[in-house]
């Protein structure tokens, strides 16, 4: 882009989290100890991954209600392979990333050839994939975790950086490439911009919500499965908090919610800030459920800033019309 | 009779184009003034003035002898300017007396509304317009005729010392188009004061007392008597024919085997049994009025409505069209939509871009993955060469002139190489400029073997370019002709074959 980069919509969240990070270590040195680092680096990983399997949605311009629901399905599925099963690891992680893939997939088929919106099929989809879950569990968490998965979660390869990062930046650079580089991702990016256009173009749409939706079931099963690592036990409740999250990061890393627009590194950086502000309250002895307060704020604070933007090209859009 | 409405020297201006300059209007009371022009001309921003959507840029507008500034749509409406708009403005699921008293169903917000009353005012209205139906009748379930008399009605109740009718006769048949004559009539020997949009002349004509013209933002006459113009009078004035329509040779490319053949086409939406043919090189015009089917046929080529019977032939071998995306990718099919901003742009995304779609999947085919310096190579020739002004190609679309929009939805076609180029109303809200220029890149286009369906209501438009015409009317065609460029023998012969005339098809 030739844009100055002080324009580009993640500078903002830049500022914010390098301002964030002076500011908090200078009146709290252990925040930059390896340590915290560590921790905070296992948390913006998980996250990321929760928020890209929603960005990828938001950038058709349409939203899912069911990444926790399936994060929370693949996350118990590995769980229970694992411990039932004794299925070794890596193939039960192949396994239930598949599950969430299916998952993604019956959301996309579903919203591409029946019309009915994105928001009433994920809704839908959520309480039979969380009924799924409850079922298989009966909301007791699977235990007996091998010691190389929690290690995976939990340690670091290189110190400070948890084995965690390593799918996380992978799953953004490969993200990056889809969107920015593959005419698939293109195409994607085409439909949320404007489906019509899009249609008329030669781009098959229901084709590409298809693969919208495929790509955001996978990646919130990823997320489930590294959380399994990290927690060390096949909790049922995982994924139920992730739905604010999942919009808050793309929405502050300048997403637009109509669709069309999505910045990966923004998004990352979403996900930094919501980690930071968390680690701060804590570091800070502050009430944790603050952080929800501060999440909706943050949403509102960004969601205004994309608005105003919307505002002032539509603007310029009507002042150019005749 | 007395004047109730000036408007003097009226200036708007929009980034580089002056839709407006120097226009006046004066209506006078129990009379029906016509507001005529091309698409383009600047009608719709000199309704947007008078209506509140707008503000001008000069000049000064009196109304019922005081000075008249809307500061907004509402203001317009409580100061006495009610427009009824070409698109319907109901809220379907109301009914009928709820939409007519949409902004004041009580006196108070937290009032209960007294339906009974509501449906008794109501139907004084309904009465008065003589329209057969139960005032708690839902819009729905109402024709079109009558859902145009309620938004009638509705623009009446608030007391309207001037009511605009955008294009009221559109979607309604020649039947329904009397009755509302009949209470246009009516409503101004009662003293009212009512503007009328159009583009069907002979309606204009028997309904209208005076007229005022624009054209290319300025006037090409100012509330004149309709009694002392001619047709030709009036037509010469809308388009200043001499400026528009270049000095072309007449050409006959219907030659060879056809690009594109329509063979016996009937489609789910009702199109009867359409045969149609583009040549290599050359122009069809494809003319109707709004409804006649054109739009939608083109969609049904291009794969988007299910083709019921016949068969769509390129390059004389049957063609199996299932999505836009085979009638693109295999076919090289393009189509420039009528409705750029919603149908063919992405308007949130930059100039590249919108130009790429067609293209990136064949681009990335041998290489896996995109860059954009391959993109610009393939791109920026016909962006250089249909010259879209922007700052840069990072440009949003969105952000420039219609006209140059219209060069984007352009260039992506050529970008895709297609050999057949649907277009669709090319220069809707495009200045005069960018349309001659489009003209001549269409006709340019066809000179290098592009077959080109040319779709337009715009007469001189399809006169200037097809080089063979072919009427449609009620989805069906009515027949073709040879272009020979003679205004008058063209318009009447297109006249002749709308009405069912088919001897004017000589």
């Amino acid at each position: 882009m030739n844009q100055k980069f002080w324009q580009s919509e993640w500078f903002g969240p830049l500022l914010i989290t390098v301002t964030a990070i002076v500011i908090v270590s200078s009146l709290n040195p252990s925040f930059l100890s390896p340590f915290n680092i560590q921790i905070l680096l296992l948390a913006i990983s998980v996250n990321a991954m929760i928020a890209f399997s929603q960005m990828i949605i938001i950038a058709i311009g349409q939203m899912n209600l069911s990444v926790g629901a399936i994060g929370g399905m693949a996350a118990i599925s590995f769980g229970g392979m694992m411990e039932v099963w004794g299925i070794p690891w890596p193939i039960a992680a192949v396994l239930s990333l598949s599950i969430g893939l299916l998952a993604g997939i019956a959301n996309g088929a579903l919203c591409a050839y029946t019309g009915i919106s994105a928001f009433v099929i994920t809704l839908a989809s959520l309480s039979i994939f969380k009924g799924i879950n409850l079922g298989i569990t009966e909301a007791q968490p699977f235990y007996d975790i091998p010691d190389t998965v929690k290690s995976l979660g939990n340690d670091t390869f290189l110190h400070p950086l948890p084995w965690l990062v390593l799918p996380a930046v992978a799953a953004a650079v490969l993200l990056w490439y889809l969107l920015f580089r593959l005419p698939l991702g293109r195409a994607i990016l085409a439909v949320g911009g404007n489906e019509h256009a899009a249609a008329l173009s030669g781009i098959s749409v229901p084709r590409i919500v298809i693969v919208a939706h495929a790509i955001s079931g996978l990646l919130a099963a990823l997320a489930g499965i590294m959380l399994v690592g990290r927690l060390q036990i096949g909790q049922p409740t995982i994924g139920d908090d992730w739905l604010i999250l999942s919009f808050a990061a793309p929405v502050i890393g300048g997403a637009i919610l109509t669709g069309g627009h999505v910045s990966v590194a923004g998004t990352f950086l979403g996900v930094a800030i919501v980690a930071i502000i968390t680690q701060v309250l804590v570091l800070f002895s502050i009430d944790p459920f603050l952080v929800q307060v501060v999440l909706g704020g943050l949403i509102l604070w960004a969601v205004g800033i994309n608005r105003y933007r919307e505002v002032r090209a539509h603007r310029k859009i009507a002042a150019g019309a005749i | 009779m007395t004047e109730i409405f000036n408007a003097q020297g009226i200036l708007k201006t929009f980034p580089g184009v002056k839709a407006l300059e120097d226009v006046s209007v004066s209506l006078t009371r129990g009379s029906i003034h016509a507001l005529l022009g091309e698409n383009g001309a600047g009608k719709s921003t000199l309704i947007k003035v008078m209506t509140g959507v707008y503000r001008p840029d000069g000049g000064t507008m009196m109304l019922d002898g005081a000075e008249y500034e809307p500061q907004n749509t509402h203001d317009a409406i409580v100061k006495g300017i009610g427009v009824v708009h070409q698109e319907r403005n109901l809220i379907p699921r109301f009914s009928i007396a709820e939409n007519i008293f949409l902004e004041h169903l009580a006196d108070q917000p937290l009032r209960r509304i007294d339906y009974p009353k509501l449906f008794q005012d109501a139907q004084r209205w309904l009465d008065l317009l003589e329209i057969d139906a139960d005032p708690a009748t839902p819009v729905d379930r109402l024709s079109v005729a009558k859902m145009q008399l309620v938004e009638i009605a509705k623009a009446l109740s608030l007391n309207s010392k001037i009511l605009m009718l955008d294009e009221p006769t559109a979607s309604l048949t020649p039947h329904e188009t009397d009755t509302l004559f009949g209470i246009l009539r009516r409503l101004r020997d009662d003293g009212a004061s009512l503007v009328f949009v159009s583009h069907k002349l002979e309606e204009v004509q028997e309904i209208c007392d005076s007229v005022t013209v624009l054209r290319d933002g300025q006037n090409a006459c100012e509330s004149r008597r309709l009694d002392e113009l001619g047709r030709q009078d009036i037509v010469r004035l809308m388009i200043g024919r001499s400026e528009m329509i270049p000095d072309w040779v007449a050409r006959d490319r219907a030659e060879g085997q056809p690009v594109l053949e329509l063979s016996n086409v009937s489609t789910k939406l009702g199109h009867k049994a359409v045969d149609l043919k583009v040549h290599k090189g050359e122009i069809v015009g494809l003319y109707g009025l709004v409804g006649a089917g054109r739009s939608e046929l083109a969609k049904a080529v291009l794969g988007k409505f299910e083709i019921t019977d016949g068969e769509v032939l390129v390059n004389g071998i049957s063609a199996k069209i299932n999505s836009v995306a085979d009638a693109v990718g295999r076919y090289r099919i393009g189509y420039v939509s009528e409705d750029r901003k919603s149908e063919g742009l992405v308007l949130i995304h930059s100039v590249l871009e919108n130009v790429g779609i067609p293209i990136w999947r064949r681009l990335s085919q041998f290489g896996g993955f995109l860059t954009n310096g391959t993109v610009r190579k393939h791109t920026v020739p016909f962006i250089q060469k249909l010259e879209v002004r922007t700052p840069s190609l990072e440009q949003q679309v969105g952000n420039l002139s219609g006209g140059n929009q219209q060069k984007i939805s352009v260039a992506k076609w050529l970008a895709a190489e297609a050999q057949v180029l649907i277009i669709d109303e090319p220069s809707v809200g495009i200045d005069i400029k960018t349309k001659a220029y489009l003209h001549e890149l269409i006709r340019e286009l066809s000179d290098t073997g592009t077959a080109i369906l040319l779709i337009t209501s715009d007469m001189p438009e399809m006169i200037a370019l097809a080089d063979r015409i072919v009427v449609m009317n009620e989805y069906a065609v009515m027949g073709g002709f040879n272009n020979t460029r003679d205004y008058t023998e063209m318009s009447e012969g297109i006249m002749g074959l709308i009405q069912g005339d088919e001897t004017a098809a000589a």
